[in-house]
């Protein structure tokens, strides 16, 4: 790679521990991708927790501190373990809080952000179309891509750490325009979307990122009118099962207001194409869900956290019933969110009906650390992405349905959605 | 036999192939106290990873899979080296910042040569891949 002089500075160790690690990092990636050079980025967003960082995680952070590092460029932080007001409520164990207080520490000293949400783009980190941007979080860097159009690769959080404390980022993939084209064809004709909701949005995607493992699809018949909340169920399912970090919906996606403009120079009558059926999303309804224990100990949403329209829809749902005695309910969203909830009387009217909003961690990772100890083993989620990540990384049991679905099971104690 | 391969990690290092013909996530895909595949369905379920020379065609899922490869390999249950049919982000940083000898692109299709428990070579430095 052909690097300026202050970056060739940085290598050298000139400048630092700190930055020559962060450099070496992003000269090892962008060697491997055959990157020309650096260019500079204008926002960055990290993801890890600490149920994938573990210790050995934050001691690789804390290494990077003593190395005198600090981000150079507006950086905000995913969700971590317990809502950071209420956690007394929660019995967060002792070593957990500090675990989370070290973790705090750390990225506070790098000058991270902690927003502690996975939302991050409607609460101030917001890039603009054609930006160069770094985030981690596949999800939100697929919203970012497709949605935005600002450019973002699919980075782990050790580039984008590396990248906001040196202010650039390695020139591949997704940052140019020639990797942007279209390569695989999806037709949604066979199917009957008007009667979808978002979970059968996500199941459908659930299949598409099998097939598409790391090519760009390109939705050629999904109406633009599509709103976009089943927007992100598609993005967020199918980053979960394929490498994906751009998808065109044509129509939609700034650049790809055409199937031409979507493809470029990409042959489109030569392209691969998928063309979906109700079988590929009755199988993914079934390859998701992992329980089959009908007793389910806590409905959980947010994964991505839930915004304030999808909690006034629980509320609505939630309307004169009661959560049964022996399932917990919780909403979970970031802490802006929550203080709206209360503007709102969102939060009084889900803890009347027996359920909790609980800020600052998501439905995929972060409360399964401490809940299995208390009990909760079943778990109902409308969130492929949470089915996914609780079941593997944290082992729980996993029932996948609609919003509607997962509150009735609230409300009857047992799963009342698809088995 | 020897395969030219693009090297992304240098480093030389010899080891017993596992080959899988699925995509892998490093988060919720692996165990890190084991190095086994805990995924349901992948055709590495319930195999050990930890050790070997891994083959694989490219990562997939969460980005956080770096920190997971992190905590596998710091305790000792990382592959040795890796090769990928092509590179992505996670996989790519994920032996960066641990030194495990990577290269990806082989000339040729490693399924059709390499079998579980071949003795195999990565040499980064050069950019091969040698079956004994």
């Amino acid at each position: 790679m052909e690097l300026q002089k202050r970056e060739e500075e940085m290598l050298s160790g000139k400048h630092g521990s700190g930055l020559k690690k962060c450099m070496e990092i992003l000269v090892a990636v962008g060697e491997s991708y055959g990157a020309a050079r650096m260019i500079p980025i204008n926002s960055v967003h990290m993801a890890g927790n600490y149920s994938v960082m573990e210790t050995e995680g934050i001691e690789w952070l804390e290494e990077l501190v003593q190395g005198g590092s600090k981000v150079t460029v507006f950086t905000t932080k995913n969700p971590e373990m317990y809502d950071f007001e209420d956690w007394m409520e929660f019995n967060v164990p002792e070593d957990l809080r500090d675990k989370q207080n070290r973790i705090n520490n750390v990225l506070k000293a790098l000058g991270i952000t902690l927003l502690y949400s996975c939302h991050h783009y409607l609460a101030g980190n917001l890039p603009r179309f054609g930006d160069h941007i770094a985030w981690a979080s596949s999800g939100s860097g697929a919203f970012a891509n497709s949605v935005i159009g600002a450019r973002s690769n699919r980075d782990g959080d050790h580039t984008v750490i590396s990248a906001a404390i040196t202010g650039v980022i390695p020139e591949y993939g997704l940052h140019l325009s020639s990797n942007r084209k279209g390569q695989i064809i999806v037709t949604t004709d066979n199917l009957n979307l008007s009667g979808f909701n978002h979970a059968d949005f996500q199941a459908m995607a659930w299949h598409i990122g099998k097939k598409v493992r790391d090519r760009i699809p390109v939705f050629v018949d999904l109406s633009p009118d599509t709103v976009i909340q089943n927007i992100k169920a598609i993005l967020y399912s199918l980053t979960v099962t394929g490498a994906v970090g751009l998808v065109h919906f044509v129509g939609m996606t700034p650049e790809a207001q055409t199937v031409e403009a979507a493809c470029g120079t990409n042959d489109i009558a030569s392209l691969e194409r998928i063309s979906l059926t109700q079988e590929d999303v009755d199988q993914a309804y079934r390859e998701i869900s992992t329980a089959t224990d009908q007793k389910v100990d806590l409905v959980i949403f947010g994964c991505p956290q839930c915004t304030i329209q999808e909690i006034g829809e629980v509320v609505d749902l939630l309307e004169g019933k009661k959560v049964h005695p022996e399932t917990q309910l919780w909403i979970c969203t970031s802490g802006w969110v929550k203080t709206l909830c209360k503007r709102m009387g969102y939060w009084e009217k889900i803890r009347a009906a027996g359920g909790r909003i609980v800020a600052d961690i998501g439905a995929a990772c972060g409360p399964y650390l401490y809940l299995p100890k208390q009990g909760v083993r079943v778990i109902a989620v409308n969130s492929a992405r949470a089915s996914y990540y609780s079941h593997n990384v944290t082992g729980m049991e996993t029932w996948f349905g609609s919003t509607k679905e997962c509150i009735e099971t609230a409300i009857a104690g047992t799963w009342r959605g698809r088995k | 036999m020897k395969i030219r391969a693009k090297s992304i990690v240098k480093g030389v290092v010899r080891g017993e192939a596992i080959i899988s013909r699925m995509a892998i996530s490093f988060t919720g895909g692996v165990d890190p106290n084991t190095g086994i595949v805990r995924e349901p369905g992948h055709d590495l379920e319930g195999k050990s990873i930890a050790g070997k020379i891994l083959i694989f065609p490219i990562g997939k899922g969460s980005t956080t899979g770096s920190w997971q490869f992190y905590a596998t390999y710091k305790r000792g249950n990382a592959p040795k080296g890796i090769i990928n049919l092509r590179a992505e982000g996670v996989v790519a940083v994920s032996a960066v910042i641990t030194g495990t000898p990577m290269v990806h692109q082989p000339e040729k299709d490693p399924f059709d040569y390499i079998k579980d428990g071949d003795m195999v070579t990565i040499n980064g430095d050069e950019g091969f891949i040698e079956i004994e």
